[in-house]
This record gives structure tokens, sequence and C-alpha cells, in this order.
């Protein structure tokens, strides 16, 4: 039975808005909205160019609205948590007076049966409005704006800056190869597996040959030796973004098996300061205690199951200028 | 077989292609699917991945859930001997395109172009929105199928569809893929009864839309010469085009794709009849749509294979369209037509022509 494993990847966004996407955000913020003269007409959101022909537009503005007419709608009735509204509504393209293009927007009604092309609405404004199109909660059936909450005001300085935060969740298989060599770690044994057709030997779980596009079975399996030889390395110096749990420089090291064609990429080293790592330097495997609770995901290179790292053996640096080649 | 006198030297032609089973979520790796629907492609023409001389790999990182995913989909090649390898962020069937442009070059002969793509990793109904207008759409969630309920509500506006006639497409279609051993969906409907059922997005119903679907798809292409070498009757490529349209739809007339009517022209489509046409409609509208812009007859087969609607592999759904196309030559057949799309409401199009060599 195949493991999957589920990870959430966030990437916190910020946009600049440019002269005619600010400008608009920026009205937001005041209750506005702006549209933008392409010819005779009027786009509505303002785009920086015209959508048929690619010509740059003038920052020409036009105030439009707030109410509009509903030029087409479809109902939602189970909003996901990236909508609007937490209750069933409508999406729609909403023509706002004075513009000659839809603006697509979610409309707050009680059923579909209370939608209709044609129908009037107004947008229900956010209290505190920071310059994004959510500044509009949504539309109302009607002729009315209204605003929810406390009304704090329009931002004083222009909006020039969005965040947005992608957030998604995904579940993968993890192989069957990576499967046992994690399972193989907790034995303290590392877990090769030896190409059938060009006898390569790979080593993290892999679970197939990048030369000869074989995926590898249970009968590929072989024990790797657990010392070897530092061949690179790179000091990290931690740099502070979402997500970023290091605080210190930190080494990431290349280790050349023993006896084998095997280099073992983005290693950490145990109880070897960073300023004193060296090509040439000799390492054995550390695993963790069988208790230490380890990530079983498979990440992208580095460690793997209760490998935790390569700690100097004692033995003497081997001396060979080629070493440094050896990353692959 | 002799040749044709208007088919030239340079000409590029499809030989072969192979699908792994399209299903709801499968346990193997993209890189996995890819190693084994490589190999069937090549294999039925005694051809190694040492014969390749140029890959292009369509996949999406935002649905693998991993920067440069597709590097690791390139172990699905064989790194030795190495090969020129390009990959396209988009459908398989513009893979292709970059590979008839790259073979056209004359100094290689055999290109290999894949799709593929693990839907069930994520939540689709949550990815896509990342991907709209990040300004105007993302921030309100707003969803495919959202989309495509308000262009369906414009088609059907303009006359082209109405709700029965997009039911009889789910039933013909997922009634073809009875045929279709790789078919995700496929069965025996009532249109009375699915007209009977709640509406998922108005006026679209749950049989309107396309299965969510994991998948991959590899092909094989050649130049002329070497293509009758390796094929008893290749396909030949006789146009190729794609065009884009406005990225909001707010700002697009949906009950018109006009970027699918310049595709097809530039494709040479009323150069003569087509007798078959794959389409990737991945809602039942769009087929409707489709047939209407790029003028198809009913002598025209649809979608025989049951289309999208009965297996939907991102990624890889324009490039099986082409690819059963590419069957309707192989058996006999003169002339046919595939299409790809990609965005929301049929944004992007690609029309692909292909043709069998007649006997001289």
């Amino acid at each position: 039975m195949t493991r999957f494993v589920e990870s959430t990847i966030t990437f916190p966004y910020k946009r600049s808005l440019g002269p005619v996407i600010g400008a608009f955000m920026s009205a937001l913020t005041d209750k506005r909205i702006l549209g933008i003269r392409n010819g005779a007409e009027v786009i509505v959101p303002p785009m920086e160019w015209d959508p048929r022909t690619g010509a740059e537009l003038a920052p020409d503005f036009v105030e439009v609205g707030p109410a509009g007419t509903v030029e087409s709608w479809t109902w939602v009735p189970a909003p996901s948590v990236q909508h609007p509204l937490d209750r069933p509504f409508a999406f729609a393209f909403i023509r706002l007076d004075g513009a000659n293009t839809p603006m697509f927007h979610a409309i707050d009604a009680t059923s579909p049966e209370a939608m209709a092309d044609g129908m009037r609405v107004a947008p229900r404004w956010r209290g505190v409005r920071e310059g994004r199109i959510n500044d509009i909660v949504c539309f109302v059936p009607g002729e009315q704006s209204e605003v929810e909450g406390t009304d704090a005001g329009a931002q004083i300085e222009p909006v020039v800056l969005m965040e947005y935060l992608a957030s998604i969740t995904y579940v993968n298989p993890v192989s069957p190869t990576l499967d046992r060599v994690v399972d193989a770690s907790r034995e303290r044994r590392l877990l090769g597996q030896q190409c059938p057709v060009c006898g390569r030997i790979y080593a993290g779980g892999r679970g197939h040959c990048p030369i000869d596009a074989v995926v590898f079975g249970i009968d590929d399996d072989l024990d790797l030796p657990q010392t070897g030889t530092i061949t690179n390395f790179a000091i990290v110096t931690p740099t502070q973004y979402p997500g970023q749990t290091e605080t210190e420089p930190f080494v990431r090291a290349f280790v050349l098996l023993d006896g084998v064609e095997v280099v073992l990429g983005y290693q950490p080293v145990v109880e070897l300061p960073y300023t004193d790592v060296r090509v040439g330097q000799r390492v054995a495997a550390v695993w963790a205690s069988p208790a230490e609770a380890v990530d079983t995901g498979g990440q992208m290179g580095g460690t793997f199951g209760q490998l935790i790292g390569w700690m100097p053996n004692g033995e003497p640096d081997i001396e060979n200028p080629d070493l440094v080649n050896r990353i692959f | 077989m002799s040749k044709s006198p208007d088919i030239k030297g340079t000409d590029i032609a499809i030989v072969g292609w192979a699908q792994t089973p399209m299903v709801r979520r499968t346990e193997l790796s993209e890189t996995h699917l890819l190693v084994d629907v490589i190999t069937d492609a090549l294999e039925p023409l005694a051809l190694t991945r040492a014969d390749i001389d140029f890959t292009c790999l369509g996949s999406c990182d935002y649905i693998t859930g991993q920067p440069f995913s597709f590097v690791v989909n390139l172990d699905a090649l064989g790194a030795w001997p190495p090969k020129q390898d390009s990959h396209v962020e988009m459908d398989g069937a513009w893979a292709l395109y970059e590979a008839w442009l790259r073979l056209q070059h004359g100094d290689i002969e055999i290109a290999v172009v894949t799709g593929s793509g693990r839907s069930s990793t994520g939540d689709p109904s949550l990815i896509y929105p990342m991907e709209m207008d990040p300004y105007y759409l993302a921030p309100l969630g707003a969803d495919p199928l959202t989309f495509a309920a308000l262009q369906a509500r414009a088609v059907i506006g303009a006359g082209i569809a109405d709700e029965r006639r997009m039911a009889e497409v789910a039933v013909r279609s997922r009634r073809d893929a009875i045929g279709n051993p790789y078919a995700q969906v496929s069965g025996h409907g009532d249109v009375e009864a699915l007209l009977a059922g709640a509406y998922v997005r108005q006026p679209l119903r749950r049989h309107d839309l396309p299965p969510i679907t994991d998948g991959a798809c590899a092909m094989v292409l050649a130049t002329a010469e070497r293509a009758r070498e390796l094929c008893e009757r290749p396909a030949f490529i006789r146009g190729l085009d794609h065009r884009t349209e406005c990225h909001n739809p707010s700002f697009r007339d949906l009950a018109d794709a006009p970027s699918v009517r310049i595709a097809a022209h530039a494709a040479g489509l009323g150069d003569g009849p087509v007798e078959l046409a794959e389409l990737q409609a991945a809602f039942t509208h769009e087929e409707l749509l489709l047939r209407h812009v790029l003028g198809l007859g009913d002598d025209v087969k649809v979608n025989t294979s049951g289309g999208a609607l009965a297996s939907n592999p991102i990624m890889a759904t324009g490039l099986v369209r082409i690819g059963c196309a590419a069957d309707h030559i192989f058996s006999g057949g003169r002339r046919a037509l595939a299409h790809s799309t990609s965005g929301p409401c049929l944004q992007q199009n690609l029309v692909c022509i292909l043709e069998g060599e007649t006997s001289a």
C-alpha cells in the first residue's frame, strides 16, 4: 500500500500595483470605483492596456457606479474557503453605471430565485479598507451602497502594494523505494539501489535510474558503507523569510561513500563547527535514536529517516584535488 | 507506400503515442508515470531512449506542488546519451508545437513530447483560482467552475447550446468512452435523468463537468523520411497554430471563441474537410461552442474517444486529443483535427490538422 504525505506550501506575495491598478485600489479605500477610458469605452476594472489590441492606455480615469446592473450570474451553492462569503451566494458579471465592460464580483442574495439578469446591485464596502478588490465585500440587491461595520475612512497614502497569501496543501505518494530506505535507517542501515541495467548505485531513496529510466524494485536494494569523504560543501548563512527556522550559519556537505561511486548531497554535519569543515575530511554516518521522531516524508536531497548527518571519524584527511568535483 | 507530392521532406509526422490508464488517483509519481508511458510509446516503434534527439515536456509546478518539478521528470527520458530538452508549463499539445518547430530545422529526426499531471495531488478548485488575475480575480476565489458556468450562460444565450443538448453531449461522450480502455468515466446515461440533477453552478450540472484525473501521455514525432520507415501510415502535421485572448473573461465575448477561429484558419482547416475532430472540451457547452466556431457539420465525428468529459488529465488532455486524432490517420483516415486549450473559458487555443499520405 503506497503511503501518501501531506504538505502545505505557502507563498506570501507582495505585488506591485502599478499606476493604473494602484489608482483603482487607492480609490476603493475612498469607496469610489474607477474605470479607464479606452477610446469611446470605459473599462472596469481598469487595465494598463487595451484588452483587444494591447495598446497602452493613457491614465484617463472615470468614476463609475457604485451601483450597476447584473449582466450574467451563476449560483455558488457550496462556497470554498477562498470565496468572499461563507454562505451560498452568486458570482456575477456586473456592469457598473457608466462602464462598458462588466466587472466580476460576488452578490449576497438569499437564493438563486432572488437573482436575475438586469437586476440592480450596489457594493457592500468593508469598514476597514486597505486597497484591494476585497474592499468590496460583495454587492447587494438594490441601489443603495452599504458599509460593513464602522467606516474607517480612506487610506491617506496611495496604495502601491497588495499582499496575497497563496497557500496550497498537496498530497503526494511516497515511492516504495524511499519507504524501504527509511525503514532500513531505523536499523541504522544505509540502503541504496543498484540499477540492473548500468550497475550504477543510488542512495537517498530515488525510485529509478535516471540514466536508464528503470524503476527500482526490492531486488535492486543493497547496503552501502557508512563512512566517506567530504568532497565539497557550502556554508549557508540564513536570511530570514517565512518558514526559515535556521538563524546561524550551517554547512551542507557532499559525502562520497567509501568503495562505491555514490555521493550524498546536502548533508548536515554533526559536532563539527562550520568553520572547521574541509574538503577531504573523513566522516561517518550519525543516526538518530529509534525513539526520536524524524521526517520520513522524503525531502528533496539531504538526509532521510534516522540519518541525521555526518561527523568526523578521526581518520586523516584524503589529499586529492579532484575530490571537489564530486558533487554527483 | 508512395509519397504524396505535396508533402515535403521537412514535414513532420506523429509516428506513435501512448497514454497511461486515466484514474482519479494514481499511486505512482509523475516521473514514474512518464517512465512507463515513454517506454510504451517507443517500444512498438522498435526505438529506444537513445534514439531520441529532442524532448519537450508539458507539466505544471502548481499542480505538482514542487518548483522545477520537470527536472525530476527528465529522469524518465534517460539522461545518457544526452538529449536536447525543453519544457513548457502548458499542456503537452504545446510541447508538441515546440518539437514540431524544432524538427523543422532539419538537423535532427526524432522528438518525444509528453504531457503529465497528477491532479489528485491538490484540490483543483483551490489551485486554479490562484492562477487567475492576481489583482482582480484571485482574491475573490474566482474558480474555473464559476467561469465555465458564466460562459455556458453566454453560449446558451446565443442559441449555440441549451441544457438538453449539453446533457446529450455528456451522454454521448461517456457512451463513446466505453470503447476506450484508458477512459476514467464511461457508461450509459439518460438525458432526462441527468437534467433532473442539481446544479453545481447554474446552468452546469455534474454531468457537464470533467472528472478529476491523473495521467500522462507521450508522443513520438519524426521527420518525413524517418516517419515512413518507422510507421506504415504516419500522421503528418499539415497545420498547427495557437492563439490567445485576454486573461480576464469579463473583457471577452464568451459566446464566441475568436482565437479558435484564427488558429483553425491559420492551421488550414478551410483547405479541406476533416472526418474526425478531437476537441479539448472539458465542459459540455465548450464542445457545442467549438463545433459552432469551427463550422464542423454533423458528418464530422467528434470526440469518439469520449474526450475530456471521460478523462481530464490536466497538462496531458490536449496531447491525448492529438493522439486520438493521429489514431484516426494510423487506421486509414485521411484528415483529422485536434484541438487543445488552456486558461479560463477557452482563453488560449491550439489547432492541429493531421493528414495521411495519399497514394500517387
